[in-house]
């Protein structure tokens, strides 16, 4: 049971992992998401008007992101890509980035990231519900050790350089 | 995944809904100790999810059917590019101040090591895990990762078991985690808060969020150059990460393990 578990996670896991596989349909899903972040921030970013320019540039930089992604010949995560590019086009350098900082501005940092953790609630399965109750404790403990462990180390490695 | 049930307008207006309502929460601030926990609309955000589930309670089904929660599973990964892109917009224009800390951003990947010299020998003599445990514990379990015990090990291997395990718990519960520990951290002052920016690079997208929101919320006069940290560092790990991991961090939690006294042949079982 515990090895197919692992193995559903798996299939399901590698399809989400590559959203430049299926651009046309990334395309619409992330239209939607937009639409929720753009909400989202509403509240503790700007009006609607306002954050616009700076929504729709995000959605581009995310699909210009991904069609490198998808065109270049050797691997790397989406996530690194669509995050190369917008360096890019804020970099003082780049033509018209402080349009293009100025019109992010108006969009809030974590109101951006409430709808990712609504879809992660609505997401959990039966599935994941099981595997805690079942083995889960020994894995949350863990897990949580190697947060702790990864990021107190990196934190003081990067506190004695600085 | 058909493409009606991943733009369902019940799933996204219930996500929208549940938005709005933990934005306008707004952040928390509680004392704890010596520091302070922040609670960001994020966790707010999820814990409305949750209760949403219809996996969870089956009241729900009403108003989100299984087959629509289902569908929020692959719109977590998109959902966080618009984030991603967002936080890369603010490593541009710092971008002279991080090449400046460059060598510091670049040695704190080796921090990764960390997480094995903690949580390697817990799991292996405290909670008596099998191999699982070098699966669970030589890395911080991001889809690089993944991909390297996959191809070395198999994912229906105790080491696939060990890493998908914290996969799961990394995806559900570390942003909150990560949030409140990089809150709480820099409340006590004890390390520099440039240096936790960084530190919260070692995580996946949400994390990252989470964890760099919580700080710049704590600093709010640092905000730009603590984000742009993060940023950079999180773009580091996804650049040399999977490297470190494969050619350091492996090979050691396997040596570890052994000198744990743990059994390379025999197979563990979970106790279930």
């Amino acid at each position: 049971m515990k090895a197919d578990t692992t193995s559903a996670l798996n299939a399901e896991t590698l399809a989400e992992l590559r959203p430049e596989q299926q651009l046309g349909k990334t395309a619409l899903l992330l239209a939607a998401v937009c639409v929720a972040a753009w909400f989202s921030n509403m509240i503790n970013g700007a009006p609607l008007i306002q954050a616009l320019p700076g929504m729709v540039l995000l959605y581009a930089m995310v699909m210009l992101g991904l069609v490198i992604g998808r065109l270049v010949p050797f691997y790397l995560p989406s996530v690194a890509w669509v995050s190369l590019v917008s360096i890019a086009m804020t970099l003082p350098s780049f033509p018209g980035s402080a349009w293009v900082v100025e019109q992010l501005s108006h969009v809030n940092f974590l109101a951006v990231v409430t709808p990712v953790l609504a879809y992660a609630g609505l997401a959990l399965t039966g599935r994941e519900f099981t595997m805690f109750r079942q083995t889960g404790w020994k894995l949350v403990i863990v897990s949580l050790l190697v947060f702790t462990g990864t990021f107190v180390a990196s934190a003081f490695i990067a506190h004695l350089i600085l | 995944m058909d493409m009606k049930l991943l733009l369902d307008w019940r799933l996204h207006l219930t996500v929208v809904l549940a938005s709005l309502l933990a934005e306008a929460i707004g952040i928390l601030r509680i004392p704890l100790g010596p520091g302070t926990l922040l609670l960001l609309p994020l966790f707010y955000a999820f814990i409305i999810g949750v209760l949403l589930n219809p996996h969870l309670f089956s009241g729900m089904q009403r108003i989100i059917p299984k087959r629509v929660s289902n569908a929020a599973g692959p719109l977590i990964m998109i959902s966080i590019l618009p984030f991603i892109a967002k936080f890369g917009s603010t490593i541009g224009p710092a971008i002279e101040q991080i090449i400046a800390a460059g060598p510091a951003l670049i040695l704190q990947e080796l921090g990764n090591l960390g997480t094995m010299l903690l949580a390697l020998p817990f799991a292996v003599l405290v909670l008596r895990m099998g191999r699982e445990a070098i699966g669970a514990t030589y890395s911080i379990a991001r889809e690089p990762n993944i991909a390297i015990i996959s191809d070395k090990y198999g994912l229906r291997s105790p080491e696939g078991i060990g890493i998908m395990g914290v996969y799961v718990v990394g995806t559900m519960f570390g942003t909150l985690y990560f949030a409140l520990m990089a809150g709480y951290l820099a409340s006590l002052n004890v390390l520099d808060i440039r240096a936790l920016a960084m530190a919260c690079g070692v995580g996946s997208g949400s994390m990252v969020a989470a964890c760099s929101g919580a700080l710049a919320e704590a600093a709010p006069h640092l905000r730009d150059e603590l984000l742009a940290f993060s940023g950079a560092s999180n773009l580091l790990t996804y650049a040399t990460g999977l490297y470190v991991s494969l050619f350091i961090a492996l090979p050691a939690a396997e040596w570890l393990y052994k000198r744990l006294g743990g059994n390379p042949l025999q197979e563990v079982r979970h106790e279930s």
